[in-house]
């Protein structure tokens, strides 16, 4: 929210200068997000007043004006130029802020234009273009602009949902008040505020349909009205805002919104039908269009303010608490109005703005609660202002119509909480002072046994710990010190973040990426893994519309950038999403090995990318190994499932070339496995005292029969003696039977307690070699 | 034999005709041997003179085969290493050293800060339900807290979690106090993505839970961890805000040098405060307090290294993740 200081400094005695209140502030928690310097009108701009207006040319007028000097002649294009009318003259000479050029007499078409009549753009006050700063009989013609418009400076707040009460001058003055422990000067003070009476003889009618959503609804008729541009104090204090003044009536009701925090709407008095004002559920279907041109189509669970139809019933004319509708706008030609004060239930007002998307400063103030004894004094004070500055006469009573309001309970408050939670030491006559001054009513029953009593704009403090925040907040958190407890706990060594693996396969050369888990039911298509399971109800498009259900397609989009690289190797520990959430690791390998550049470089293939994948195995003392799988995503015939001490943890292989092409990423190697992949705790095992005999033997046999299968076989033969068995050369080529490979097998024998003789192991490679022929196999020793 | 002898053996070329001239000389058959064995049949004084001689003789044929084995050696040795010699300013054979993820190194960084503290480290899902992101964290149902942390929603009702905190009600529901954790992870904002802003995203967040645990306990976890990242001497600053699951609740800065401006300042890192007794009421917690903090990795990652656009963090490109190779 934006605080004008020279506003704030009306209404806090003793405001300190800008800086430091903006660090006051801070301090209170009202996040001050930063300090606009607001200029002034330019120098040199003046009051003048419009004595004649003639067409010239397409929209173009030869105006006559009078800046209390003397009479000039303006060219202007603007389509709210009317006789009588009060604007802004930037004579020859003038400075304008979007202009590079200092003003001159120039001719317009045909008209020789002394100076001009200015925008609120052009005087660079505030965004309006589409027609001249119309002002008021309060800005005497003649008078220099920037007298009577001078620069502010704006303390732009970040407010927290909890500071309802925050959302207005008077709240975050309130607040400086107590902190600063001076006099605060509330705007609506020596009003007479009217007790409220559900029978004013006022010709108006309100019937209020659902008193829960509706708890309180004030309505004060004001006749004799004048609507026409607001003074130039009004006016300035909107811009300040943020806001663009518009009229008098609908200024006055904007100004009450950020003065004291309470929305107010005023009905042109011929828009509701026999002066009723209805207060109702919308009808399923029911159409609205706003005050910004939107055409609703409203929810029963909407709340409207509607006015009898014609055709009977009732017509919606506003949506409670969140905006009005463009019908009973205050028109030009209104001159009685009807002021409505009311509160929302902020459930309600928030459903209804999120279901509409409309975030107005009515809507951020209901969902958050608006003060409830707050709505007669704000009618009071929009009435009192557009009597002052519109002529209006409000009508003697004010039509209330209000359900009990229930009884806030006192909280218990322990002084003592406050050096217990916060471990500050605040006397306390000193936290009472704090809990007084933003309005509390105290009741001291024992030393330690306070009733404390929130005022009526504080719904948020609820609990004994928010008096404490209260008292530590009014007091400063910089007196809390630094200390440090003694906990009797002693963390376990875990390491869920995967630190080892990720170390291991950095230290192997692997560059780690994180990627997005968003991805679009089309990358996971066209990277052949499982279909999402899980889907985003508003996504930031499609290619964003699921989340992944493997780490690949990531890393593929990865390798795609980067094309150029010779070499990549990487990896992504993240979650994926099946129909259960999942950790894993994904890995990706292209292009060489080892290089130096200046020599060939070593092959990355496939047994390279599974070499390191063994070496991550044997570092965390685990076993793995990969039998022959296929999966969608991979070569048909260079892909594995791979497994970690005997469980299926994921797969390997190379990138099926359709998928790779597809991508565009390059020829391929990938792997995903599961987490955690668990480290084996060491096992030692005696240390032999034997030699082992070795034996080779070169087997023959058909090309697709798996390593593994024939390692399993001869070990299955081989015996308890075999201690170690490994293929030493894998040859397919003219020396062998097409279609077959030979593998060269050393087999390790050894007897854990004595020599083993030759024919010992001669027979162990008996029973081999029977084995293998029982399989159809050939050998050569 | 004469001085030829050793002539030949002194320029003999290698060490293979040097082993022919050894034994020739001195072999079982060779000439010095046979001399010595027909010794015997020599009468005892001519025997003695020519032993003395012949011994004589055997001892500078052994010294002069000794010397040219010696000289033959070093210089087959130096030749060995003439050939043997290699460009050591050619660059070498190597895998290029891999990289942790710049994100990973901070979060590490922060972790062992942790760890030295005693912190336990603890993790959690990404996918969460209303409940542990929102309902046991004090976030009312319609309450417009829940508009600060714009959520992802999945079609079936679930959500992306949009900070740390989850873990502290799933942690609490399965441990009983006193503790110490830390979390982090990866968190979900479905906001508009720009320079500095990202739909996904990580945190750190610590809880401390204990039989009186206080606000000044929070400054001083906050000021430990900001002396170990910035070193003796930090300053930090809270500052009252507003989570609905603390109460008090502020924002933490810490004092630093901005690496790029060089100017001190404060670093506004993220949100703390003392746990809210609704949030023990969730978990089911009796006359214990705590205080918790959270902020961004990314902030810290991006000012600190001096990242200009988040996104690039996420990209996978290569030339950016090799930047930040070999630290860990």
């Amino acid at each position: 929210m934006r605080v004008p200081y020279g506003w704030l400094a009306e209404l806090v005695e003793g405001l300190p200068p800008l800086q430091e209140t903006a660090d006051l502030l801070a301090g209170l928690g009202l996040g001050v997000e930063t300090i606009d310097h607001v200029p002034g009108a330019p120098a040199g701009v003046r009051v003048a007043s419009v004595l004649a207006a003639e067409p010239v040319s397409g929209a173009l007028q030869r105006v006559e004006i009078d800046d209390g000097d003397r009479r000039h002649t303006v060219a202007c294009g603007a389509p709210n130029v009317r006789v009588g009318m009060r604007a802004a003259y930037a004579p020859p000479g003038t400075r304008l802020p979007g202009f590079a050029a200092v003003l001159e007499v120039r001719e317009v078409g045909g008209v020789r234009s002394e100076g001009m009549l200015c925008s609120p753009r052009e005087l660079g006050i505030f965004e309006h273009a589409a027609g001249l700063l119309a002002l008021a009989d309060d800005a005497p013609v003649g008078a220099e602009l920037a007298e009577l418009w001078p620069a502010d400076d704006v303390i732009e707040l970040e407010l927290t949902p909890n500071r309802a009460d925050a959302f207005s001058l008077l709240g975050v003055a309130r607040d400086l008040a107590a902190k600063l422990g001076t006099a605060l000067r509330h705007p609506a003070a020596g009003l007479e505020t009217a007790a409220g009476d559900p029978s004013v003889a006022d010709g108006l009618e309100v019937r209020v349909a659902d008193p829960e959503r509706c708890p309180r609804f004030s309505l004060r008729r004001v006749d004799g009205v004048r609507v026409g541009p607001s003074p130039v104090w009004l006016q300035r204090r909107l811009a300040l805002l943020g806001l663009r003044p518009r009229n008098v009536v609908v200024d006055v009701t904007n100004l009450v919104t950020f003065e004291l925090g309470q929305p107010s709407h005023a009905y042109d008095l011929e828009a509701l039908e026999g002066g009723v004002l209805e207060v109702r559920r919308a009808a399923p279907g029911e159409r609205l269009v706003t005050l910004n041109e939107d055409e609703l189509t409203l929810d029963p669970e909407d709340l409207v303010i509607a006015t009898p139809a014609a055709e009977g019933g009732s017509r919606a004319i506003g949506l409670a608490g969140v905006i009005g509708g463009r019908e009973d706008s205050v028109r030009a030609a209104t001159t009685s109005v009807a002021v409505e004060v009311a509160s929302f239930e902020p459930i309600g007002v928030r459903r209804t703005g999120k279901r509409h998307k409309l975030v107005t400063d009515a809507r951020i103030r209901f969902e958050r609660g608006v003060d409830p004894a707050l709505p007669l004094t704000a009618n009071a004070r929009v009435t009192a202002l557009l009597a002052e500055l519109a002529g209006g006469r409000p009508h003697p009573g004010v039509r209330w119509v209000a359900a009990p309001a229930a009884a806030v309970p006192a909280i218990a408050f322990r002084p003592s909480q406050v050096g217990f939670l916060v471990d500050v030491e605040v006397p306390p006559d000193e936290q009472r002072r704090h809990l007084e001054r933003i309005g509390c009513e105290v009741v001291v029953e024992a030393p330690d046994r306070w009733r404390v009593a929130p005022p009526t704009w504080r719904a948020d403090l609820e609990l004994e710990v928010d008096l404490v925040e209260e008292v530590a907040r009014l007091h400063g958190y910089e007196h809390i010190g630094s200390t440090h407890p003694h906990l009797a706990f002693v963390p376990p060594p875990t390491d869920p973040t995967h630190r080892r693996l990720r170390e291991r396969l950095v230290g192997a050369g692997m560059v780690e990426a994180i990627g997005y888990v968003f991805t679009s039911d089309e990358d996971l298509a066209r990277a052949r893994v499982p279909e999402p399971r899980v889907r985003l109800s508003e996504p930031q498009g499609i290619e964003r519309a699921v989340l992944r259900t493997s780490l690949l397609p990531g890393l593929l989009a990865a390798a795609r950038l980067n094309r150029d690289a010779a070499r990549l190797a990487l990896f992504e520990v993240g979650h994926v999403f099946l129909d259960h959430e999942e950790e894993r690791v994904g890995l990706l390998w292209r292009g060489h090995g080892a290089a130096s550049g200046w020599r060939p470089p070593q092959g990355h293939d496939v047994y390279a990318a599974k070499g390191q994948l063994e070496a991550l195995a044997e570092g965390l003392g685990a076993r793995l190994t990969m039998r022959p799988v296929g999966f969608d995503d991979l070569h048909p015939g260079v892909s594995a499932e791979v497994a970690w001490e005997g469980t299926p943890v994921g797969r390997f292989g190379r990138l099926h070339p359709e998928v790779a092409a597809a991508w565009g990423c390059g020829d391929v190697i990938v792997a995903e496995l599961r987490l955690p992949l668990e480290a084996c705790p060491p096992r030692l095992r005696e240390l032999p005292r034997q030699p082992f005999a070795e034996r080779d033997l070169a087997v023959v046999l058909p090309a697709d029969v798996a390593y593994a299968e024939l390692q399993a076989r001869c070990a299955a033969a081989a015996g308890p003696r075999l201690v170690e068995l490994f293929a030493f050369d894998v040859y397919q080529g003219p020396q062998v039977e097409a279609g077959h490979k030979s593998v060269a097998l050393r087999f390790r024998f050894r007897h854990p307690d004595r020599a083993l003789t030759d024919t010992e192991v001669d027979a162990d490679m008996a029973a081999v070699m029977t084995a293998l022929r029982d399989a159809g196999y050939a050998w050569r020793t | 034999m004469n001085d030829d002898t050793l002539h030949a053996i002194a320029t003999a070329p290698d060490l293979r005709e040097l082993q022919a001239l050894r034994v020739r000389l001195l072999g079982k058959k060779g000439e010095l041997t046979e001399g010595l064995k027909s010794l015997g049949a020599l009468p005892p004084e001519e025997r003695r003179a020519r032993g003395a001689a012949l011994h004589e003789r055997k001892r500078a044929v052994e010294a002069a085969l000794e010397a040219r084995k010696a000289a033959l050696e070093r210089a087959a040795l130096d030749a060995r290493l003439a050939a043997e010699r290699l460009d050591l300013t050619l660059p070498g054979e190597r895998v290029p050293a891999g990289a942790h993820h710049l994100l990973t190194q901070v979060t590490n960084r922060l972790l062992d800060v942790f760890a030295s503290l005693g912190y336990e480290v603890v993790v959690g899902p990404e996918l969460e339900d209303d409940r542990h992101n929102f309902g046991a964290l004090n976030f009312p149902p319609d309450h417009p807290a829940r508009d600060t942390q714009d959520t992802f929603w999945t079609t079936d009702g679930r959500l992306l979690r949009t900070h740390t905190s989850p873990m502290q009600v799933r942690y609490m529901e399965s441990h009983e106090p006193p503790f110490r954790v830390v979390v982090p992870g990866r968190v979900f904002r479905n906001e508009a993505v720009d320079a500095t802003h990202e739909a996904q995203f990580h945190q750190l967040e610590a809880l401390v839970v204990g039989e009186r645990i206080t606000m000044a306990d929070l400054k001083g976890a906050i000021t430990e961890m900001a002396t170990a990242l910035l070193g003796s001497g930090t300053r930090t600053r809270l500052l009252p805000t507003y989570f609905p699951f603390v109460e008090p609740g502020a924002e933490f800065a810490i004092w630093w040098q901005h690496p790029k401006t060089g100017r001190e300042e404060w670093l506004e890192l993220g949100g703390c405060g003392m746990v809210h007794p609704r949030v023990f009421e969730a978990v089911g917690y009796e006359g214990v307090t705590g205080f918790a903090f959270g902020f961004g990795i990314e902030r810290l990652a991006m000012v600190s290294y001096q990242v200009s656009d988040i996104r690039d963090l996420f990209r996978g490109d290569l030339r950016l993740l090799e930047q930040f190779r070999g630290v860990a």
